[in-house]
Order: C-alpha cells, then structure tokens, then sequence
C-alpha cells in the first residue's frame, strides 16, 4: 500500500518543501480586471487597501490568456472590481479556478463598475460571431467619458464600503476629492479641445465613443468593421474615401494593435497616426487616470488642425 | 248626489292628467341635478387622482436626475468651451445583496430569466478537422499517428460544450463529442458520439479545497486537460500517444481536490482518486484498485522577461492485466512577448518527459504469469515563434520508449499556423517518424482545420 502511494506522494512532499507562511496582509487586497478600473479605484482607495490589476498594463483586454498568476492574485482578493459590460468575462474562469468563492459574480464583494452608467453602442438585432468579437451589452470603454465617473467612483465606493465598512467615510471623502479634482481637469480638457469642436477622428478600434461625447468630437470612422477581425478591403477603400470627404486627419491608433493598417490608411489620406492609450499604462507615464486624459487631450489638440 | 260624486272623480282625473307631466318633469331634473353633481365629484376625484399621481412621478424623475450625471446637451458650434457639464456625487442605487437566507435557499438548476429568456448556461460547439496524407504502406499497415485513418479527411474531434453555475457554491461542464474512429482492421470509419466530460466542481469548500467530481480530464502533466482542438500541434506528441492512446486520460471517472498553497509563487497542488479506465496505462477500471494521480504545477512571473511555469505529476494504478503502472511526469513551458504595445512576437518553448515503471503479466509454461517490471520513457520538447496575431510556426522533436514492447521512436515535425481570428484555425505539419524495433520511418503530412462557434474557454497560459 505505502508503495502504491510512494509516487503520487512525490508533488505533496515538494509542495511541502515549498510551503513558507505567507506575509500577513494587514491591508485588503483589491483586484480591478482592467487598467481604467486600476487608476480610478487607486485614486479613490488612496492607500487604505492594496489595489493590483488583474491584466498587465499595456495588455489588450480583447486577446487575453489566462496565467496562473492572475489565478492567485484572484484568490487572495477581497473585492474584485469587474467592467460589467463583458469586456473582462475572461475573470469568470479566474475566479472559478481560484477557489475564491467571495468573488464568484453576484456576491457582494464584486463591482460591475458599468451600473448606472448611460452605456453607448449597444448592438440590436441578431447578435453573432459575424459581427466579430462584438459586446452584446454595448461599448465598454466607458471610463474615458469623465462624466461617467460620479457613477463609476460611486460603484466602487460602493464595494470598497461592503467590504471595509469602517473606512466608508474615508473612502467618500477621498471620492469627492477625486470628483472635484476630475471637474477642475474636465473644464482644462476641454478648453484645451474647444477649438476642434465637431472634428472627426477615425480610430484602429471602436475605443472612443464616450471620449467623443465628453468632448463633442464626432467619429469619422473606424478600421476595424468588425472588432477583432482584420478589416476588408472595401471597408478600407470607403473608409479612406469618406474620410477624404470628411477631412478628417487624425487617426488615433491604439497602442497594443499592429500599425500596418493604420500606416496604409494615413498613407492614402495624408493622415496623422496616433499611437495612444487605450486603457491608463499602455503607453509609459499614463498609469494615472489625469495623466492618461492628459496625454490623450494633449495627443489631440497637437494633431487636430 | 251620484253625479255630483261622479263629476268630482271625473275632475280629479283631468286633474292628475293636467299635472302628472309636470311632476315627472321636475322629478327628471332633480335626477339630472344629482347624476351632474356626481359626475363632477368624480372629476375632482380624478383629477386630485392624476394630480397626485404627477407630483409622485415629478418628484421621482426629479430624485432618479439628481442620482446620475446626465450627461450634457452638446453645445451649440461656437459656444463658450469654459462651462463644463457638473460632476454631481450622487451614486445609483446599491446592488441589492443576496441575505444568508436566501443563499441558503434551493435552487433549480437552471432558469429562464425574465422576459428575454436568457437560459442561464454557456453552450459552445468545437469542430477539428484533420487531413492525414502519408505512403501506401503505413496506411496498409495502420502504423501512422492516426492509426486507421491514413490517408483520410476526418473529424477527429467535435464537441459540445455546456457549461454554467448549478448554484452559488457549485459548477458544471457537460461535454459531448463525435469522431472519426477506426472499424477494425478494414478502411471502415464511423461516426461515433460519446459522452467526454459530465463533472461537477464544488467551489466553496473548507481550507479553500475545490473539489470536482464525476467524469474528466484529470489534472496530470501539462497537455492532458487540453481538449484537441486546442492542442499546440496537429497530434499529440508521441510520448503521450504512446504512453496513454491518442486520447490520453480524458475520460476518466472519480474525484479530485485541487489547492493553491499559500506561497508568494503560484503552487497549485491536486489529488484525485478514478476508477482508471485508460485501456493503455491504466486499465482496471475499478475504485477498489484506484487510479491515484496528483500533480504540482507552479507558476513564477518573470517580468519583462516573460512566464513560466513547471509542473510535476505522479500517478499509480492497474492496467486491465491487473498490475501496477506508476508514472511520473515532468512538464515545463516558458512564454515571452513585449510588455507593452503589439504584444508579438510571442515566444513559446516548452517540453514534457514522462517517465514509466509498469508491470507486464509474463506466462510461463505451467500456466502460471509472473511480472516483469519494465521501465520506460520518453519525452516531447518544441518551440513556436508567433510573429504576428494570425501567423506563427513551429518545431517539435519527439523521443520516447514503446512502454511495453522494446523499440522506441523519434520524430521531428515543423509546423505552420494561420489564425484568421479567435475563432478559426488552420495548420500544416510535416513530421518525419524513424525508430528501432517495431518502429518504421514514415513521413507523414497533416492538414488541420478547427473552429469555435458559441462560448469556448479562455485560452490559458
């Protein structure tokens, strides 16, 4: 019998061999799924709570691979901070091989950062893989409209409360510090871009409906027909078309997708690419939300005639 | 005096002729009065209604207004930039939260919810294709990697997927596949269809256990939970194949628990009991002789140098002859790729040994078996540069022992991949077989066409 036994024994003995106790965690451990989440939670946390992400700054969200790290980070989590509109449903088999059963979704201790939020582009009709890799429940990038952050902040709020319910005075003292500084920043923002009112930007991917609307820019068009596929021909001749039409001049290219089209498309229509941000880190200098915007705005308003 | 009397009633006839109209006159508009008067009461009554009623709603829009930032009316082209939108504070109302008691309450296992009807389970469909074209003689002999279906377009593997929460402490997944399978010794294939996966996973038990039962892919080495259609080449490598058949141990039945220890590195430790029903390595098929396996896998994030991670597995049971097999198993994988921007190239090494010590029935001449222990290995090591989303290639170098014959085999096999997207595949492997004993050279040539349509997992490291 201790024969039969003697081999599966062997990975028990050198997990054991492994085993050193684990530094005590005096403070909560806050998972967010996506870079936009890490910046706003960490503004509204402010050191009360160990804040990681889930994803790699600079990762796209879209083309994900599930690590074994994120499984640990997931199961040592208190709160998880999730999109809400689907952009993250990779987390759901990280949460269920972690072993973590206070962050399975619907449990108190997950946010879905979307709730309340005015949600743009969500899609009618039959919704199937031919529409690409399409969000049934609309855009997701609904963080970079700053307007949508009093509902966002007040999500998160909301679950950093349910979970240290001793700090939620201080959490809504650091939420109303957060949403003055974003309205003083809001009104430099868009003073900055005021002049270029109305303009057309085309992009690499469907990233700015809500950054158009918060600066009343207007979307000229986007390479991408279908997100995640690469873009036909025809979709490319009617796109550098219109924006010939249009005048519109600046592409904003999200920084972890192949230039190649992009570059094509500037080439036909005299174009300036842009190689922004999608998410806060994925350029160096822009993990923080007011950085991010900046460098956003200041992109703009430098390329924008 | 009878006139008199007679004329009196007479009057009093024409009297009441005279009146009566009058009367019924007077009555009519008195009814009319009452029936107004009501009319007009319940007017006001409605109309206090409705009055309410408006106040109620007024006052609602005016708290749902103030509980979100209604995003401002764009400004007319020319209007002054400096007044932006207010940021209001207030916060949409909390997620009502699931009380004890309703935890605790049963559950149906599944529900239709709501108006759209959304049935609250994933279900996905992966279909594989394989076109093996190799010479005239391994396909008389039936010796080639898909043994049985040389020189054949088949559907190696086709699956359905349902997956989804049975409740809040537990999960499922049921899998159904059909394919190609060999009808004896002929060219005969048919279609066979069988139930692969049907498990349970309970999430939420003591010490952070997972627990998953019934019918699976254990977790042992590196490739075995991988379903075929995910497989980084066209077949599987050569150690496994012989070591544990074309399917290796993916249906096999029982229980297994899985930890992740508390160490500052991914150690994720697991230990299952099946009734070993793998014709190749573990026969017996009986939880009185279980099959035990248990596998450590680690994981250590390398920063901008990348990810890796090393698994060691153990195993022990019966083969259908009733003797012992213990194999151990060593896998590792490294993967690199940018850290920021366009995350390609994507590098990918990694490689997997096994080792055997099995038992194999000797007759000896009065009828009686002994056992002869008979030890063997082999292993699988191979490399894929993704130089963009959709294109990569790769190498692969096989070396293993036969487990219970003498002979053994090695084999190279380049390969190149095209992902359209996610959800499509193609792949073209060339692999060239030579060996000792039993073993003949072969060259072989695989097509492979796979597809995704529905819900399929995330891929994993």
């Amino acid at each position: 019998m201790i024969r039969r036994f003697r081999w599966a024994a062997i990975p028990v003995l050198l997990c054991a061999s492994a085993l050193a106790p684990a530094a005590a965690q005096a403070k909560p451990r806050v998972v967010a799924t996506l870079a936009d989440l890490w910046a706003v939670t960490e503004q509204l946390v402010d050191g009360q709570a160990d804040v990681e992400l889930a994803t790699h700054f600079g990762q796209n969200p879209h083309d994900f691979e599930i690590r074994p790290s994120q499984i640990l980070l997931v199961k040592r989590a208190d709160l998880l901070i999730r999109n809400g509109l689907e952009e993250d449903a990779w987390i759901d088999p990280i949460v269920e091989s972690s072993g973590n059963p206070k962050l399975l979704r619907g449990s108190p201790n997950v946010v879905e950062a979307a709730q309340g939020v005015q949600v743009l582009k969500i899609p009618h009709g039959p919704i199937d893989r031919s529409l690409g890799d399409v969000h049934p429940l609309g855009n997701p990038h609904f963080v970079a409209d700053p307007r949508n952050l009093p509902i966002v902040s007040a999500n998160i709020v909301a679950g950093l409360s349910r979970v240290m319910p001793e700090l939620a005075p201080k959490f809504e003292a650091n939420r109303t510090a957060f949403l003055a500084k974003v309205g003083a920043a809001y009104a430099g923002w868009r003073q900055t871009l005021a002049p270029h009112r109305g303009f057309g930007l085309v992009s690499y991917h469907d990233s700015w409906p809500y950054f158009e609307q918060a600066f009343e820019l207007a979307e000229c068009g986007i390479e991408e027909d279908r997100p995640g596929i690469p873009p036909s021909p025809q979709h490319l001749a009617l796109l550098i078309r219109t924006m010939k039409e249009k005048r519109c001049t600046v592409i904003l290219h999200e920084s972890w997708y192949p230039t190649d089209v992009s570059a094509f498309v500037a080439r036909e229509t005299g174009a300036t690419v842009l190689i922004v941000p999608q998410t806060p880190g994925a350029v160096p200098g822009t993990k923080d939300y007011f950085k991010w915007m900046d460098f956003l705005v200041d992109s703009l308003a430098r390329a924008l005639p | 005096m009878r006139k008199r009397s007679r004329g009196r009633w007479v009057s009093l006839l024409v009297a009441g002729c005279l009146f009566a109209p009058g009367l019924a006159q007077a009555q009519e508009a008195e009814g009319l009065r009452r029936e107004l008067e009501q009319m007009r009461e319940q007017f006001d009554a409605m109309r206090h209604q409705y009055e309410n009623r408006l106040r109620e709603l007024s006052e609602r829009l005016q708290r749902l207004e103030a509980q979100k930032a209604a995003p401002a009316p764009p400004a007319p082209p020319g209007a002054s930039p400096a007044a932006p939108p207010a940021l209001t504070q207030a916060a949409p109302p909390p997620p009502s939260e699931p009380s004890l008691v309703e935890l605790l309450r049963p559950h149906q296992p599944f529900a239709f919810a709501g108006p759209g009807r959304v049935l609250l389970f994933d279900i996905g469909v992966a279909g594989d294709f394989v076109a093996d074209f190799t010479s005239n003689r391994a396909e008389r002999l039936q010796d080639g990697t898909f043994s049985g279906r040389e020189n054949r377009v088949f559907p190696r593997h086709v699956e359905l997927i349902l997956a989804g929460r049975v409740d809040p402490y537990a999960s499922a997944a049921v899998r159904f596949t059909g394919a190609d399978e060999p009808k004896g010794p002929g060219r005969e294939a048919e279609i066979t269809a069988k139930l692969e996966e049907a498990n349970g996973t309970l999430l939420t038990l003591p010490f952070g256990t997972t627990m998953r039962f019934g019918l699976m892919a254990p977790r042992f080495g590196t490739l075995n939970v991988v379903h075929e259609d995910d497989l980084p080449q066209v077949d599987r490598p050569d150690v496994l194949r012989r070591f544990f058949g074309q399917e290796e141990l993916n249906t096999e039945k029982g229980v297994e628990a899985f930890w992740l220890l508390p160490t500052p590195f991914y150690q994720e430790v697991s230990l299952g009991a099946f009734n070993g029903d793998n014709q190749e390595a573990f026969g017996r098929g009986s939880i009185r002789d279980p099959l035990i396996l248990s596998r450590l896998r680690n994981f250590w994030e390398l920063g901008e140098a990348g990810g890796l991670q090393v698994d060691v597995s153990g195993g022990t049971g019966e083969t259908a002859d009733d003797r012992r097999n213990t194999i151990a198993g060593l896998g590792a994988k490294y993967k690199w790729f940018p850290p920021t921007g366009y995350p390609f190239p994507l590098i990918t090494l990694a490689g997997e040994a096994i080792y055997a010590n099995r038992g194999l029935a000797l007759a000896n001449g009065g009828g009686v078996s002994s056992t002869h222990w008979r030890q063997s290995r082999g292993y699988y090591l191979y490399g894929q540069y993704d130089w963009t989303k959709y294109w990569a290639a790769g190498l692969r170098y096989d070396w293993t022992d036969l487990p219970t014959s003498s002979g053994r085999e090695w084999a190279l096999a380049p390969y190149l991949q095209y992902k359209p997207s996610e959800f499509l595949r193609f792949r073209v492997e060339y692999k060239h077989t030579t060996g000792a004993g039993p073993i003949r050279d072969a060259d072989e040539v695989f097509f492979q066409g796979s597809f995704v349509v529905g819900v399929h997992p995330t891929e994993r490291f």
